[in-house]
């Protein structure tokens, strides 16, 4: 391996993690608001449920590669889409990224918030209830806080492949860590060091949000460990 | 005589088809202690559960102190007034269910303080105070900190217990108070109850701990089929009792005990 080619292709690699970290979050937060939706939808009523149902199935059902092109590639053979005030914002393969990657997101999100939301005990509901709580301060005291708490590592593990995923956004021309990757390959014909650096990125990136989910779930579930846990380690 | 703190009026309730209360009628004194008895199924749950209105009766009256809530038909949809009433209800009595049901993300000490704090919003140091003494009261002074998976099913019931207590009610309500305890863990437990009895608490016990519910009442209540079959001090209804089913009930849990 030629350690001065690296120290070189390093630094260039990194100039695209600000993109990839951007899309990350924000097809998080794009995605964990339509996951909220989702649940809303779904307590509203039966055909909402239906629909949230068919949501989940489709987005989770298909490559996340195919919804990408379809909205990149898709979107613009609607002439109603083409002539829309939106067509400037949707005609960038920024956006269209963002918006495949948080539908996407949403599907999945709104499909762990409902295994958090499920395991809250109904007795813990009707210890609420029966206190006299209304029902915001029950969401807000009791079933959320439980519901997150029981949803974190799975929720962890969305935002661990989340970040991976965005990877895919190199295929719309944007230039994260994967599309520089890409770049470089093609100039310089080193597709090992290349790569190898880009997977050493994710992989630091996934370790320290995989580290971090980790200890907010220590932080925030103590009661989860046995009560000699704390001698023992 | 001594005010009606708890009233129920011809409460009615069906699940599904089945008829679970038949118009049951019962008054609640202040100080009083009243022990439901009856066999499995005849509706002694349903029943309690209907005063905070977890289970919502089919028809009938419930009031608790000050407030007061009719039910016509079972297609029942409360009004915005009526549920602020439902909880203003619900804030004058004490719950405690047979599987504790504390909040297990809270320690000890943030389940007792939770209700005065955010429902009721008095203050931190007040809340704080009083929940110390509460969990003091039943013998868990040493448990602020705990987190209920980390306690036995004795003292996560006796938390339970002191964070009915934190909330001032009028009433407590136990349903079944020992049934998901272990037998060497059950007298801890009624130490507790015992104790709140001779202190003058107003109480509503259901129970299968006939001993226990004979010397702690001032009345009892035989439930059979969701009709008071039998009511009275009791010495009558648990030692000499006018109904013959009554009859047959407690001399079969006396033989077994
Ligand atoms: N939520 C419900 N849905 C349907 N049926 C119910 C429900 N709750 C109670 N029942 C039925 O109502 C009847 C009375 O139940 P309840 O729990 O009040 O009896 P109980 O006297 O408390 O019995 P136990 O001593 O076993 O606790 C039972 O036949 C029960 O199956
Ligand atoms: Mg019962």
């Amino acid at each position: 391996m030629d350690i001065a080619f690296i120290a070189q292709i390093f630094p260039k690699l990194l100039a695209g993690l600000p993109l990839t970290l951007l899309l990350a979050v924000l097809s998080l937060l794009g995605g964990g608001l339509i996951a909220l939706g989702l649940s809303g939808l779904r307590a509203s009523s039966w055909i909402g449920a239906r629909v949230a149902d068919f949501y989940v199935y489709i987005f989770r059902g298909t490559p996340l590669l195919i919804q990408i092109f379809l909205i990149y590639y898709g979107l613009a053979q609607f002439p109603a889409v083409r002539h829309s005030v939106l067509w400037p914002l949707l005609r960038e393969p920024y956006v269209c990224a963002v918006l495949a990657l948080m539908l996407n997101d949403g599907a999945y999100t709104s499909e762990i918030l409902r295994g958090g939301l499920r395991a809250v005990s109904t007795g813990a509901i009707e210890a609420a209830r029966v206190s006299g709580m209304t029902r915001l301060t029950m969401l807000r005291r009791i079933v959320l806080p439980l519901a997150f708490r029981q949803a974190l590592p799975a929720y962890g593990a969305e935002i661990t492949s989340m970040v991976k995923a965005t990877s895919l956004a190199s295929v719309v021309t944007l230039m994260e860590i994967t599309g520089i990757a890409r770049a470089e390959v093609s100039e310089t014909y080193r597709a090992i060091e290349i790569f190898l650096c880009a997977a050493a990125i994710y992989l630091v990136l996934v370790t320290v949000i995989a580290r971090a989910v980790d200890w907010l779930e220590q932080h925030l579930s103590p009661y989860r460990r046995p009560t000699g846990a704390r001698s023992l380690a | 005589m001594k005010p009606i703190t708890v009233r129920l009026t011809d409460i009615r309730k069906s699940f599904g088809g089945q008829e679970v209360l038949r118009g049951v009628d019962l008054a609640a004194r202040d100080g009083d202690v009243i022990a439901i008895i009856g066999a499995s199924g005849s509706g002694k749950s349903t029943l309690l559960r209907c005063i905070p209105l977890l289970e919502i009766p089919d028809q009938g009256e419930v009031s608790v102190g000050d407030a007061q809530i009719r039910i016509r038909d079972s297609g029942h949809r409360f009004s915005r007034a009526e549920r602020q009433t439902v909880r203003r209800l619900r804030g004058q009595l004490g719950f405690v269910f047979q599987s504790f049901n504390l909040w297990p993300h809270m320690t000890a000490l943030q389940n007792v303080m939770e209700v005065p704090l955010h429902v009721q919003g008095r203050p931190r140091a007040e809340c704080r105070e009083e929940a110390e003494a509460m969990l003091a009261k039943v013998g868990l002074a040493d448990k602020f900190d705990a987190w209920p998976a980390h306690l036995s099913g004795g003292q996560q019931q006796r938390v339970a217990i002191a964070r009915a207590l934190a909330m001032r009610p009028r009433a407590l309500l136990f349903d079944e108070p020992t049934s998901a305890l272990d037998p060497e863990l059950v007298g801890e437990v009624l130490r507790v109850i015992r104790a709140l009895a001779e202190e003058g608490r107003t109480m509503l016990i259901v129970t299968h701990e006939m001993t226990f519910a004979r010397e702690v009442s001032n009345q009892a209540i035989y439930l059979q089929d969701g009709r008071v079959e039998e009511q009275g001090p009791p010495e009558q209804v648990f030692l000499d009792p006018q109904s013959e089913r009554c009859r047959r009930f407690v001399g079969m849990s006396r033989g077994e005990g």
